[in-house]
């Protein structure tokens, strides 16, 4: 640029001299008017020249004195204070309106012609030296005020959640049956995070003005870059830390796939709490810090936030995609609809705070991750009959009490009142083509589940040799069921019909298992006077003998709900007892007591040992 | 290690041809013809990736061959890769080796391999074979390679921050150093921020050989502001812009040179029997991966990567595995040129970009105004170097690191997909009573 003003120059000089030849030559001004004219023009041109120049010397004098004055005010500032604005509000005012004295300089040096070694070059490279230190001070002075100021968190927010061991599962119900080990799917902490929308103050609010009168003296002085950089950089730092805070380990995808059970639920536990606290409080508090500080720029508050959170947000969404390109087992379920259940809470959030141009890497990542929990639970889900048909077993389940399986899957099933809305949308968003499942897809495939689970049972109970013992484990194992499901809210998914349905069944087991164990016992009690004394003796006996199988058998056997148990032996009681009084009183006479083992009595005694679960002998009871 | 690898006997080799012997016999005539096909696709695709670059001469030709394999490509497998149809328009000029538009490359032939790969393996396939040899083997090492390339997109994805990083940095000096008429503020400012960028460049990278992460940061800044020195007499550097977010990518321990060890030890050529089967593109799959995951390893600043140009061969006699020798020679021998400087990564941008700085804040040092006009030209045609790098990281960098996560994605949808068949296998030998 000065090269070609120097050509101007030049070509400028040496037109005049040859005009001032031509002029020589030609002495005499001809009536020509054009030509005075143009002379004319000359003359007021040369003229204005003069006094514009004149009049840019002036103004470049009193550029250089408040130059001058200015640059004294700033390193006058910059020397006696070790921070400027750790002192008083006077003296960083003062600063301020020095470096904006220089800007305003510079910018008026810019429009002049500046020529090579001209006195307003000059001035210019010095306004802009002193521009280029007061940035860097402005830099330093920003860092400071962020890390002096950084507001410490209230421990409530930054701690977990309490996180106590709160199990929706009964304390037997962890079990490990004979084929696969179930393990306590998930623990939805009572104090679950709720929506809470909390914003808080990441820096102290007096210091907002401060940080941000810097931010809009660099950027006028076209230093926000730099200003963006050292922000940026200083919450990407805080990030980190609040990562830290919230107990954000970092992981590995492999690392994660290898987690033991247990301590992958503690952290996907932690996680919840985390990614819930990073984006909707940290993230979004930071929103509006930033947008107080950069509001004015234009998009630079959103691309200096999503600088800043970035790395922090990718690596918690990387822990979730670890998770859930795990392998998919049931019990991972619960976990993975938790997660679900928290992302699809921040999704306005992300929205908000990751727009879509600037923050897509985020975004899509987050959709993406969401999208994928969506479908693994689903998958775990649909898969659940098929595990729970798998379950297959090769011995009989011992005494005919609950089994582990069942346990687990109602207590499994019974989680899902709590999941059922979010389980219903997902699985809506899965089956559009077959709409036959209709509006409640979980009630379907719940009850679904539960006949799975019937139909294992009925396999199981096959296993049985005694035919009255596969009853006992029936109507115990459907009595279960019944009674939880009906004193849950899940209930709602299974309806009235259900629960009648299932209640005659275990009913109908409970009249089975009589009517195997008493019918051939009470046919021995016939007779009368008139029958062989042989033959009363010899029923007696073979009474006595088959009582006391059952017996044996019986008190072996469990059934433990009590009333249940109750039940069976009062309907046992009143099936036996008259019938064999009856036989008693009639008998008594033709053959005497001696033959007669037990009184009615002994045998009412005696009913009240069954189904107890504890092996009880009859030769020894005697004796007491 | 298989257990059928390392041992060379002869009888050995006889067991190992009896079990190939079912997977043969299913192979039929189509199915060859298919495998034949990927081999020359994956063959041709990496031809391109290895001659673009090297004369004007050779890409006219390669670029007229690579026409046709992005077709044959886009014929064979629905690919949504964006540089399919690019590379239609016109001749684009070749892109230089381990240049960004060069990965932008590599990971769309990653991407189609792979879903050729896919079709080859799954499509129409008997479900039962994944259960017998070789695939009952191959499959889950395969699966579990997968889950290895998975974190380092992690630690690449978070490299291409890093980089985006520098390129912000190199944007300031450029802004200053295009002022005019440009002075000693606008020089030093400049300086200031190249200063940074270096120091960031050796120190972000050695950082991350020595894999101190958690708590040194504070050390570090303080540290910090001394190492920078001739950055403008500004020394307490939290606001020199050092990257501290690296850490994040991936846990402490993690090392991306141990993970392509990892990946790359067990992985061994199939033989006898195997080589025409199935496990041919399992292996030619395994290779790839293992090739796309070093090259962006070496080349994106990446945690701790030492002795990565010696942790992946392959053998020399395969056909279709040529071309990518060929590449892993090349970069391969500027990994070891690499490691001796100690810089930030091969890639060609980062490279140049990291030369032009040292020339950049060389010439603040000695800057003396008025300027000479030698000078000025050369100031000149720095800046103009320096913008012409920021201009293809600012549009290269992003459509990148988009890219990796595409191939991350991708990674995981295929693995579900292939535990998706094999979980059919387990349910055939467990009917279900729905």
């Amino acid at each position: 640029m000065a090269g070609t003003r120097d050509g101007v120059e030049h070509h400028v000089i040496a037109a005049v001299h040859h005009l001032v030849m031509a002029l020589e030559a030609t002495k005499i001004l001809s009536d020509d008017n054009d030509m005075r004219t143009l002379l004319a023009n000359l003359d007021t041109h040369l003229s204005t020249m003069i006094r514009l120049n004149e009049a840019e010397a002036e103004n470049i004098r009193e550029i250089e004195t408040r130059l001058m004055s200015a640059q004294h005010a700033i390193m006058s500032l910059h020397s006696n204070n070790s921070r400027i604005w750790d002192s008083t509000s006077v003296i960083d005012l003062e600063y301020l309106q020095a470096v904006a004295e220089v800007q305003r300089l510079a910018e008026t040096l810019q429009n002049m012609p500046l020529q090579r070694s001209s006195r307003s070059k000059e001035l210019f490279d010095r306004a802009h030296s002193i521009l280029q230190m007061a940035m860097a001070r402005l830099q330093e002075e920003l860092i400071h005020i962020l890390v002096q100021n950084k507001q410490c968190f209230a421990h409530e927010y930054v701690s977990l959640p309490s996180c106590e061991q709160n199990p929706v599962y009964e304390e037997d119900s962890v079990v490990s049956n004979e084929d696969e080990s179930f393990e306590n799917a998930s623990q939805r902490e009572s104090s679950s995070i709720e929506t809470e929308e909390y914003v808080m103050d990441l820096i102290h609010p007096d210091v907002i003005p401060h940080v941000k009168s810097i931010a809009d003296v660099m950027f006028a002085s076209g230093y926000n870059q730099e200003f963006c950089q050292a922000f940026s950089g200083f919450w990407r730092d805080t990030f980190a830390e609040f990562l830290i805070i919230l107990d954000v380990e970092q992981f590995s995808i492999e690392d994660v796939l290898q987690m033991e059970w247990k301590y992958l639920n503690s952290r996907i536990r932690m996680w919840r709490h985390a990614i819930k606290s990073i984006i909707s409080i940290y993230v979004a508090s930071a929103k509006r810090l930033f947008d107080q500080v950069l509001g004015e720029h234009g998009h630079m508050s959103s691309a200096c936030l999503i600088e800043a959170s970035k790395a922090p947000v990718l690596c918690l969404l990387n822990f979730g995609h670890a998770v859930s390109i795990g392998p998919h087992k049931p019990e991972w379920l619960y976990c993975l609809l938790d997660m679900y259940e928290v992302l699809a809470t921040l999704v306005p959030d992300m929205d908000a705070l990751f727009p879509e141009e600037i923050g897509s890497v985020v975004r899509v990542e987050f959709y993406e991750l969401l999208r994928r929990l969506g479908d693994s639970a689903t998958v775990i889900f649909k898969e659940l009959g098929n595990h729970i048909a798998s379950c297959s077993s090769t011995t009989p389940f011992p005494n005919g009490g609950i089994h582990p399986l069942t346990k687990y899957v109602i207590n499994y099933i019974m989680c899902f009142a709590e999941y059922g809305d979010i389980l219903n949308l997902l699985l809506q968003a899965q089956d559009t083509v077959d709409s036959d499942v209709g509006q409640n897809a979980v009630a379907t495939h719940l009850q679904s589940l539960t006949s799975i689970l019937e139909a294992n049972l009925d396999n199981k109970s096959n296993l049985y040799k005694d035919s009255a013992l596969k009853h006992i484990f029936m109507m115990n194992n459907i009595h279960y069921m019944v009674q939880k499901i009906g004193d849950s809210k899940i209930v709602l998914y299974f309806g009235d019909d259900w629960i009648r349905n299932h209640v005659g069944k275990f009913r109908k087991h409970a009249m089975c298992y009589e009517r195997v164990t008493w019918s051939s016992i009470l046919a021995l009690l016939c007779g009368d006077g008139r029958t062989g004394k042989a033959t009363l003796k010899a029923r007696c006996r073979d009474f006595a003998a088959a009582f006391e199988d059952v017996h044996k058998n019986q008190t072996r056997w469990r059934v433990p709900d009590p009333r249940l148990r109750e039940d069976l032996r009062i309907s046992a009681s009143k099936t036996v007892i008259p019938a064999y009084r009856n036989f008693v009183s009639k008998i008594t006479s033709s053959i005497g007591e001696k033959h007669i083992k037990y009184t009615v009595q002994d045998l009412e005694t005696y009913i009240l040992d069954l189904l107890e679960g504890s092996s009880k002998s009859l030769n020894h009871s005697r004796k007491r | 290690m298989p257990a059928t690898d390392n041992q060379g006997s002869f009888l050995n080799r006889i067991s190992i041809r009896r079990n190939q012997f079912a997977p043969i016999e299913t192979c039929n005539d189509q199915e060859q013809e298919n495998l034949e096909l990927f081999q020359r696709h994956v063959a041709d695709r990496f031809a391109d990736l290895l001659y673009i670059h090297s004369t004007t001469t050779t890409a006219a030709v390669t670029n007229s061959n690579s026409n046709d394999h992005s077709s044959a490509a886009a014929a064979a497998t629905t690919t949504d890769s964006p540089s399919a149809t690019h590379e239609t328009h016109g001749p684009p000029p070749p892109p230089q080796l381990l240049s960004i538009s060069w990965f932008r490359n590599l990971l769309d032939t990653y991407l189609c391999c792979e879903a050729e790969f896919k079709a080859v393996l799954v499509s129409g396939r008997d479900p039962s074979q994944f259960s017998r040899p070789p695939l009952d083997r191959l499959i889950p090492d395969f699966l579990e390679r997968s889950i290895k390339a998975l974190d380092i997109c992690n630690a690449v994805t978070h490299g291409v921050d890093l980089v985006q990083h520098w390129q912000k940095l190199a944007q300031i000096a450029l802004m200053a150093l295009r002022q005019t008429p440009l002075g000693e503020g606008q020089v030093r400012r400049a300086g200031k921020a190249l200063n940074t960028l270096l120091t960031s460049m050796v120190f972000d990278d050695k950082e991350n050989a020595n894999n101190n992460f958690h708590g040194r940061w504070t050390e570090r800044t303080r540290s910090f502001g001394r190492r920078v020195g001739g950055g403008g007499g500004n020394n307490k550097d939290r606001t020199a812009g050092n990257f501290r977010s690296l850490s994040w990518s991936v846990a402490k321990s993690w090392s991306a040179s141990k993970q392509i060890q990892n990946m790359s030890a067990n992985l061994a050529a199939p033989r006898g029997g195997e080589s025409t089967g199935l496990a041919l593109p399992v292996y030619i799959m395994n290779t790839i991966v293992v090739f796309v995951m070093w090259a962006l390893v070496a080349a994106i600043p990446c945690q701790e990567r030492n002795g990565l140009a010696t942790h992946f061969q392959v053998p020399r006699n395969l056909n279709w595995a040529q071309p990518i020798i060929g590449l892993q020679e090349k970069i391969g021998e500027d990994w070891k040129k690499k490691e001796k400087k100690g810089t930030a990564g091969l890639l060609e941008e980062l490279q140049r970009m990291e030369k032009v700085a040292h020339s950049l804040v060389e010439f603040a040092d000695t800057f003396v105004f008025p300027m000479e006009e030698e000078k000025e030209a050369e100031l000149a045609a720095l800046v103009a170097e320096l913008a012409e790098i920021c201009k293809k990281m600012e549009e290269g960098l992003g459509p990148l690191q988009q890219q990796v996560r595409e191939v991350f994605h991708r990674i995981v949808r295929s693995r579900a997909e292939i535990i998706d068949v094999l979980d059919q296998i387990t349910k055939m030998s467990a009917p279900v009573p729905y």
